[in-house]
């Protein structure tokens, strides 16, 4: 099929279109990868339960609250509560480095606790398995719960 | 729009009727009712030799009726 | 296939000027080749931070389409299904997949009427502004809703098109396009549908006549 188009009006449009964003479609939109994505129940239940936990006992034994974690970490208040409530939560890749940062830990280990990336050190995810067991209590700082933050924080800090 | 041949079609009087109506409703030529009915055969003939089943759902029962295609 | 090429025109941004450029009525070999070697890894760049970082594919955000020449060829042959694509300077530069047959108008003065649905439009990444800074060419949307409003015509459809817009793209079909919005669609991941009618089609193309 010919169409007649002037130059006249390709360039008229052109110049009304600008820079827009013309995507349509829900094939413009659809992650597809053939196969090769790991569906999302595959991931490991766990670290997730850690990465929530730890961020939560991080902040209280700093004695912030969320909304001044959110302000310091430059992170939506939103994404904290998620985070911390929400052990199915995947968190945004920026969230975790700004809280690794902040937290002053490796982002590295923090991306795989947060089940970002694929756990390539197993002792690291073992011992997210044992803190999110030994941090059950949500009440105040107990002196229990800050060792077992501690000791998971002295695992977390080792740089590889 | 690739170049068109054009050829004579024989249909009954009832045939054409249903043609007729067809055009009158969806405010098409009788070649552009034609063109429509034959992708929308190929599209349906390609799914089903492909193992898929067609079928009509009721609306408010949802209810699906399969459509045999032989 | 028999490809028929129109000659139509981009804006070059970076040079400043027009630039001839062709409008092919359908998606060939060449298109999927191009989408092949220099789509997706201009793509791929986009995310390589990410992909550096070790963070596993199906968290990058432009992380999609990557089964389109699967997609392509099963619609190959199939009469219900055109394709159309923009080349400039010996690249393609922006496709689009349409359906004559499957879909009919929502809008209540046309309801039940046959449309063009455009079922797939997509920018090649230096001509989008997320990817590009700055896009290289322009007027890329305008002139494919130009060809598909074209063969809605031609199919005795009136110019009457609807499609699914990208969140980011909705003010584009709404307000340059001039379609009316029909709202978030639940059975198409909310996106935003948008169809023409005739004097919307009408408009459109006057609108580009316009000094």
């Amino acid at each position: 099929m010919r169409i007649e188009i002037t130059k006249e009006w390709c360039l008229r449009m052109a110049e009304i279109e600008a820079n827009a964003e013309i995507g349509a479609g829900l094939y413009a939109l659809d992650p597809v990868f053939d196969g090769e994505t790991m569906p999302a129940n595959e991931t490991n239940e766990e670290p997730s339960i850690a990465f929530g936990r730890f961020v939560r006992l991080m902040r209280r034994d700093r004695g912030l609250t969320l909304e001044k974690l959110a302000e310091d970490t430059d992170v939506e208040i939103s994404e904290l509560v998620e985070i911390e409530d929400d052990t199915h939560h995947k968190p945004e890749l920026r969230t975790v480095y700004q809280l690794a940062n902040y937290f002053k830990v490796p982002r590295s280990n923090l991306l795989q606790v947060a089940g970002l990336t694929a756990p390539r050190d197993n002792r690291l995810i073992d011992e997210a398995v044992r803190f999110a067991a030994r941090s059950e209590s949500v009440a105040v700082l107990t002196p229990e719960e800050r060792a077992a933050l501690e000791a998971f924080v002295a695992v977390l800090s080792e740089e590889k | 729009m690739a170049a068109k041949k054009t050829m004579t079609l024989n249909l009954t009087d009832a045939e054409m009727r249903v043609l007729d109506e067809l055009c009158e409703k969806k405010d098409l030529s009788k070649t552009a009712v034609l063109r429509q009915a034959l992708r929308l055969y190929q599209l349906i003939e390609s799914r089903v030799d492909k193992g898929d089943k067609l079928f009509f759902e009721d609306e408010k029962t949802k209810e699906k009726a399969e459509v045999m295609m032989l | 296939m028999t490809i028929t090429v129109s000659p139509i025109f981009l804006f070059n941004a970076e040079r400043s000027e027009p630039e001839a450029a062709e409008l092919w009525d359908g998606i060939t070999d060449q298109q999927l080749g191009d989408w092949e070697g220099e789509w997706v890894p201009e793509l791929f760049k986009a995310v390589q931070k990410l992909h550096r970082a070790g963070v596993e594919r199906r968290h990058w955000p432009q992380s999609r389409h990557w089964n389109w020449r699967k997609k392509t060829e099963a619609l190959q042959g199939m009469l219900a299904h055109l394709g159309f694509s923009i080349v400039c300077n010996g690249m393609t530069q922006g496709m689009m997949i349409v359906d004559t047959t499957m879909k009919r108008c929502r809008i209540e003065e046309q309801k039940g009427k046959n449309l063009v649905y455009v079922e797939f439009v997509e920018n090649a990444p230096w001509n989008r502004p997320e990817l590009a800074q700055p896009p290289l060419y322009r007027g890329i949307g305008s002139i494919l809703v130009r060809a598909a409003i074209a063969l809605s015509q031609e199919e005795e459809f009136k110019g009457r098109i609807g499609l699914h817009s990208l969140p980011q793209a909705n003010s584009f079909y709404a307000n340059t396009c001039g379609m009316s919005d029909l709202g978030m669609d639940p059975d198409h991941q909310d996106l935003r549908y948008f169809e023409m009618t005739p004097e919307q089609a009408e408009a459109f193309i006057a609108k580009g006549n316009q000094p």
